[in-house]
């Protein structure tokens, strides 16, 4: 029955046409879609050009390898290696040492030193072969002592050549190594992944790594159940046979959740970018309907209409997509210096060369930006549709029902809070869910706005009157008349603030939280410590001519000495740090999560070998109970059980860390090395002199470093707000998405209103009183947008810290606010309202009054 | 001298890196082998060098003599099943100092200068199958070496040691096939040349020390596949160590062992030159029964080929047949290979096969089982060393 009777083109012509007519909405739509796509995208090659740096550096190095046998990371008995081949007769097996070292001639990044047997390589690693040209002399790599070989990238980077001799540092010992070789691996993927990998032979690495008499692992290629068995049985107590694939893996899954939360806050930008074409498209919609209405008239269907919104949303949103993925990549360069940072502060060292660009990536970031117009196109664009061709030409019709919505949105609010509060409150370990219930939460407070905005401005109403006359009256109407169109930009703009709210809460609790334990915990007044490339770094020790110095020095009370090595708890399957303290480097003032007795009993059970304690972030982690049970651990001595004695708060390590009785250690791992030393001064004794003679005792000397309390707890602290860098970055760039919002919707709202301004100069009010109008107008908009963002950002902070953070890491924060916190956040909202009305305002002043009355 | 050579220490050198490094086969790693080749052969000047004639010394010199830049110790047999099926085997491991100095390093137990290569290679007649297989290794961290008393020599799990008895246990593994031999002393070791020094040229030190145990009465087993087969036989035994290098024109080698059914053994090698003459240094031993040996020049025997044999995977052609002659022992035999094909096709392209050979002896009609080792066949030496 129903013929299509008008034709799409004249409709897409008038899209058009209207587009260049008024281009500026149209460019803020592309850039809101740009900017939250560029964010994701962004992210996404950061992080993801990070996990696969470690993952290609991984596999390259890891080559043909099946399996591995590893211990902890004091390495395993080189006689293991010795013994496989002599007597199991298992020969595709590679002996590897291994560690991190920089070198001032290659650029001070940390480089993968892989200490290696040439002849045991041949069916392991063969990412060397198709060069066809000299790499340089084996013969010297063999047989002179300190050789080493490097890619030709790595070379040509750094400005080294064949021949020259270049200076390893590891942990402050600094031994000058010669380059006698340069590889010149076959493909450009090993070619970038090897380029911050040094080799040398397992004679040289050895002692340089500490690691004499020790390999890191044995590489193994095993195809057969009859050789893994073989191999098993063969295995000393302490060693452990675990696929190649394994290790690679529990790592990338330590930062899951980091990179989880990067994709959230990204997300969370976009979901601000939605708003905004939410709030452009609604608002193109409105500012048609009477066009559409005739349209209507004449014939053209609903569908129609429908199409045509949804396509020009598509077609915008394509645009601003395609604009945001390029924007992405640019970004995504910076993005990864500052993810690499904190992977490498906090889990462990990767070497990003360049930003990978996975085409992956950019189509999704393609696809939710297009899916994101268009979604926010759907609502306006059905409503253009359903409406009858009559009330569409009714300008109020939108409005009223608007106004008939506002019940409704607070049962959605009611809804949506008590659907994110039920996830938050799942115990469940998933941070999907724990996301979802903040994202509705969220959702649910933008929601809210509408009603508030209606009720604080009918509120202001009569106190804006008596204050500013009758413009005190005029604004706050205005804004409710328009109800459609202020609503969602005021919304968009308190969803922004308050994610800055939310973000710059959890992290300034974060800070007091690690700087509160850091005076907690550093009570010992002088630290040593081998000279560290990362801080997730757990090798390097100290000399023992320091240790046996420094424990007799002159002023010095007592030394508390820890050995941090990483072992594998087999039952929790993972890997964490263990820590052997010889005392309470707290002297008692740690905070205790839970503790089996008081203190002084858990510690002499401690020092006495009777069990250990663990840190918050294991206990997390890990889902143990209260209290928790007794915890294996592998030792060279075979795995041994031992009960868990407290579990207190650490901010030291994402993992988590077992710390065990230095007594118990020894027994155990066979090991008198020290990793760090605390001295405690004796009383009344000033630390600066003392700091000055061990520095005078140990002058010249690379591999110790000597800080006070002061300069421990303010490095650390650096390493703190490092690693926050990449989140205080996306902060940022949620408040650009937040501004361009709210820019373009405020503009576009006072732009169409060019003919009320116009009748209300006709009818007498000045330029100037137009001005205060609009300016006003704007500002209430961003005060309202300013004042609801504080109690959705305190929500926001209270979800990162207790649910998000606690799941993600492990850690338990105390919330910490401040004023200026939300103060920042209220001065953000309202500059930008205003800086918003400024054009508008400027236009207002400058109009004609009989073309803006005569306009429509 | 005889045998691979420095060649194959430095292909062993190569290989070690090379396979790793380089695709073998292609055209310009060739260059690259040569040009780390010529880097380790040039300066010898630091390495001991074999000058003194009656300086071998047992057991002290069963073991490694690290200051000579190339030694080898050198087991070949021939071995019969109890069904009269018969094998020969060649167990090799050959040693190569990089350096005239070992590093004194006392921190790492993988300091070293050594370099270790072991050939192991069986040869199933009946079948026509020949099992060839290589190992690298250096000579530290317990992974390979050689020592004196009591005497031993392996690589990983190949190895050639004394027992508590003083018979020597022979053990390789190569997955497919295997061994597992005691080796029997019957006779003292021979010295060869001037009382163990074996002039390879005219330059003065270009001479080896080299001494032979020509008749180890062998019993054991092998294994080819899943079947294990119990054996006996004969082995001989060469170690040589030496700083020496093919004189200029030599291009390869042609060495032949025999034992002889009336207990007497002989072995002789010739140099070929690349004008088709042999090097004079060319020389041999023949040992009687008793032990009494008669040195050989390389005026006393000729040899004519009879046969050739082109290897279809190197394509190079190797003589198959040999008829000798050496007047003054009065002795005239003829060869062949006991299957054509014992090329090693390992780091380096070599002939080394079971063989054996007829004909009579001061009119005394004589058999004997023997290993004949080609060299320079498939590539010419000229110019490498």
């Amino acid at each position: 029955m129903n013929t299509v009777t008008v034709h799409n083109r004249p409709l897409w012509r008038a899209a058009w046409r209207r587009m260049r007519r008024r281009p500026f909405q149209y460019i803020l739509f592309v850039l809101g879609v740009a900017i939250g796509v560029a964010m994701m995208v962004s992210i996404d090659l950061a992080s993801g050009s990070a996990s696969r740096a470690f993952e290609l550096s991984t596999s390259a190095v890891t080559g043909q390898t099946t399996h591995r046998l590893v211990a902890d990371s004091t390495g395993l008995d080189e006689a293991v290696y010795t013994e496989l081949r002599t007597e199991l007769g298992f020969s595709p097996a590679a002996p590897v040492i291994e560690g991190y070292v920089q070198s001032p001639e290659l650029g001070e990044q940390p480089l993968r030193l892989i200490g290696m047997d040439l002849f045991a390589e041949p069916p392991f690693r063969s990412y060397f072969g198709n060069g066809g040209d000299d790499i340089g002399d084996l013969v010297a790599f063999l047989a002179e002592p300190n050789t080493l070989l490097l890619t030709e990238g790595l070379a040509a980077a750094t400005g080294v050549e064949l021949g020259d001799t270049i200076t390893l540092d590891y942990a402050g010992q600094r031994v000058p190594f010669r380059i006698v070789g340069l590889l010149q691996p076959g493909d450009e993927v090993t070619a970038n992944a090897l380029s911050s990998v040094l080799f040398t032979d397992i004679a040289n690495a050895q002692p340089l790594l500490g690691l004499n008499g020790r390999l890191s692992y044995i590489d193994l290629i095993v195809n057969n159940d009859a050789d893994l068995a073989g191999i098993e049985q063969f295995l000393p107590e302490g060693v452990r046979l675990e696929t190649a694939s394994a290790r690679s893996n529990a790592v990338q899954q330590m930062t899951a959740a980091f990179e989880l939360n990067l994709t959230a806050l990204s997300l969370l930008a976009l979901v601000v970018g939605m708003f905004l074409i939410y709030n452009t498209v609604s608002f193109s919609v409105v500012q048609r309907r009477p066009l559409f209405g005739i349209l209507r008239c004449l014939g053209v269907t609903g569908g129609q209409l429908f199409g045509l919104i949804v396509g020009e949303a598509a077609v915008l949103g394509l645009i601003g997509s395609l604009l945001g993925v390029g924007l992405g990549v640019v970004l995504g360069q910076g993005m990864v210096r500052l993810v690499t940072q904190t992977i490498n502060d906090l889990y462990f060292v990767v070497n990003v060369q360049d930003v990978a660009i996975p085409p992956l990536s950019l189509l999704r970031g393609l696809l939710i930006g297009v899916a994101a117009a268009l979604l926010a196109a759907a609502v306006p664009a059905r409503e253009a549709m359903k409406t009858a061709p009559q009330s569409t030409l009714r300008r109020s019709t939108i409005e009223s029902n608007a106004q008939r919505l506002l019940p409704w949105l607070v049962v959605a609010w009611l809804a949506l809070s008590a659907i994110g509060t039920l996830l938050l409150w799942l115990r469940t370990n998933s941070l999907v869910v724990a996301f979802a219930g903040l994202f509705a939460v969220l959702f649910g407070f933008a929601l809210l706005t509408p009603p508030l905005t209606v009720f604080l401005m009918r509120w202001l109403t009569p106190v804006g009157s008596r204050l500013l006359g009758v413009l005190g009256r005029m604004a706050p109407r205005d804004i409710v008349r328009s109800l459609s169109r202020t609503s969602v930009a005021i919304a968009a703009l308190m969803v922004a603030v308050s994610v800055i709210v939310g973000v710059s809460i959890m992290i300034g609790s974060f800070r007091q939280t690690v700087t509160l334990w850091l005076s907690d915990t550093l009570q010992a007044d002088v630290y040593l410590s081998p000279p560290r490339l990362t801080a997730s770094e757990t090798s390097g020790t100290l000399p023992g001519d320091v240790v046996a110095t420094a424990v007799n020095f002159p002023g010095v009370a007592e030394a508390v000495t820890t050995r941090q090595i990483e072992v594998a708890l087999p039952e929790l399957n993972r890997r964490v740090n263990l820590h052997a303290d010889s005392g309470d480097v707290s002297q008692g003032q740690r905070q205790y999560l839970w503790q089996s007795a008081d203190l002084d009993t858990i510690w002499d059970q401690f020092l006495a070998g009777e069990g250990v304690m663990i840190t918050e972030p294991l206990y997390r982690n890990a889902n143990m109970s209260l209290p928790p049970e007794p915890i294996t651990i592998d030792t060279p001595a075979g795995p041994r059980t031992l009960p868990v004695l407290a579990v207190y708060y650490d901010y030291a390590s994402q993992q988590g860390s077992v710390h065990i009785g230095r007594a118990l250690y020894d027994d155990l791992w066979q090991d008198d090395s020290f990793s760090t030393m605390a001295l405690f001064l004796e009383p009344g004794q000033p630390i600066e002199p003392v700091v000055a003679a061990l520095q005078v005792a140990f002058n010249g000397r690379s591999d110790v470093q000597i800080s006070s309390n002061q300069s421990l707890r303010e490095n650390a602290l650096v390493i703190f707000d490092r690693t926050f860098a990449i989140t205080a970055a996306l902060r940022l760039l949620a408040v650009v998405v937040a501004f361009i919002g709210v820019l373009s919707a405020l503009m576009s709202l006072q732009l169409e209103r060019a003919r009320e301004f116009g009748v209300l100069r006709a009818t007498g009010m000045t330029v100037r009183q137009l001005w205060q109008l609009t300016l006003l107008e704007t500002g209430l908009m961003g005060s309202t947008a300013g004042l609801l963002a504080l109690p959705t950002g305190f929500v926001l902070a209270y979800i990162l810290i207790y649910v998000i953070n606690l799941r993600s890491f492990g850690w338990t924060l105390q919330m910490q606010l401040e004023p200026s916190q939300f103060i920042n956040a209220f001065l953000v909202a309202l500059g930008a309202a205003l800086l918003a009305g400024l054009y508008p305002a400027l236009r207002v002043g400058k109009m004609v009054v009989a073309t803006a009355v005569r306009s429509e | 001298m005889k045998r691979l050579s420095i060649i194959l220490i430095i292909f062993a050198l190569l290989v070690a890196g090379g396979l790793m490094w380089w695709n073998f086969g292609a055209g310009s790693e060739t260059a690259v082998a040569e040009a780390t080749f010529l880097q380790v052969a040039e300066d010898t000047s630091g390495f001991a060098r074999a000058t003194e004639p009656n300086n071998i010394e047992f057991p002290r010199d069963l073991g490694a003599h690290d200051a000579y830049q190339t030694e080898w110790w050198y087991y070949t047999g021939n071995l019969e099943g109890e069904n009269g099926r018969q094998f020969g085997y060649q167990f090799t491991i050959f040693r190569r100092a990089l350096t005239p100095e070992a590093v004194e390093d006392t921190a790492s137990d993988w300091r070293s200068n050594q370099v270790y290569l072991a050939h192991f290679t069986v040869s199933d007649v009946a079948n026509e199958a020949f099992y060839p297989h290589e190992r690298f290794s250096r000579g530290a961290a317990g992974l390979a070496g050689a020592q004196a008393a009591p005497y031993r020599v392996w690589l990983e799990d190949w190895s050639v040691a004394e027992m508590p008895s003083g018979e020597v246990r022979l053990l390789a593994d190569g997955g497919d096939v295997a061994l597992d031999l005691i080796l029997t002393q019957t006779l003292p070791p021979i010295l060869h040349g001037d009382g163990g020094l074996s002039t390879k040229g005219p330059e003065p030190g270009n001479a080896s020390y080299y001494y032979s145990q020509v008749r180890q009465a062998t019993s054991g087993t092998v294994r080819i596949g899943d079947e294990t087969i119990a054996v006996t036989g004969l082995s001989w035994k060469d170690h040589e160590y030496s700083t020496s290098a093919l004189s200029e024109g030599a291009i390869g080698w042609d060495w032949f062992s025999m034992q002889f059914d009336n207990g007497s053994s002989l072995m002789f090698f010739q140099i070929r030159r690349e004008d088709g003459t042999l090097e004079p240094y060319s020389s041999g031993s023949f040992i009687a029964a008793d032990g009494t040996v008669t040195h050989l020049t390389r005026e006393d025997w000729s040899l004519d080929v009879l046969d050739e044999w082109t290897s279809p995977t190197s394509g190079a052609t190797y003589p198959a047949g040999w008829r000798i002659e050496i007047e003054s022992l009065d002795l005239l035999l003829e060869g062949r290979p006991l299957m054509p094909n014992q090329e090693l096709n390992v780091s380096t392209v070599y002939w080394e096969g079971a063989s054996q050979f007829s004909g009579t002896l001061a009119g005394q009609p004589m058999s004997a089982l023997g290993y004949v080792e080609m060299t320079g066949y498939f590539a010419t030496m000229d110019g490498r060393i």
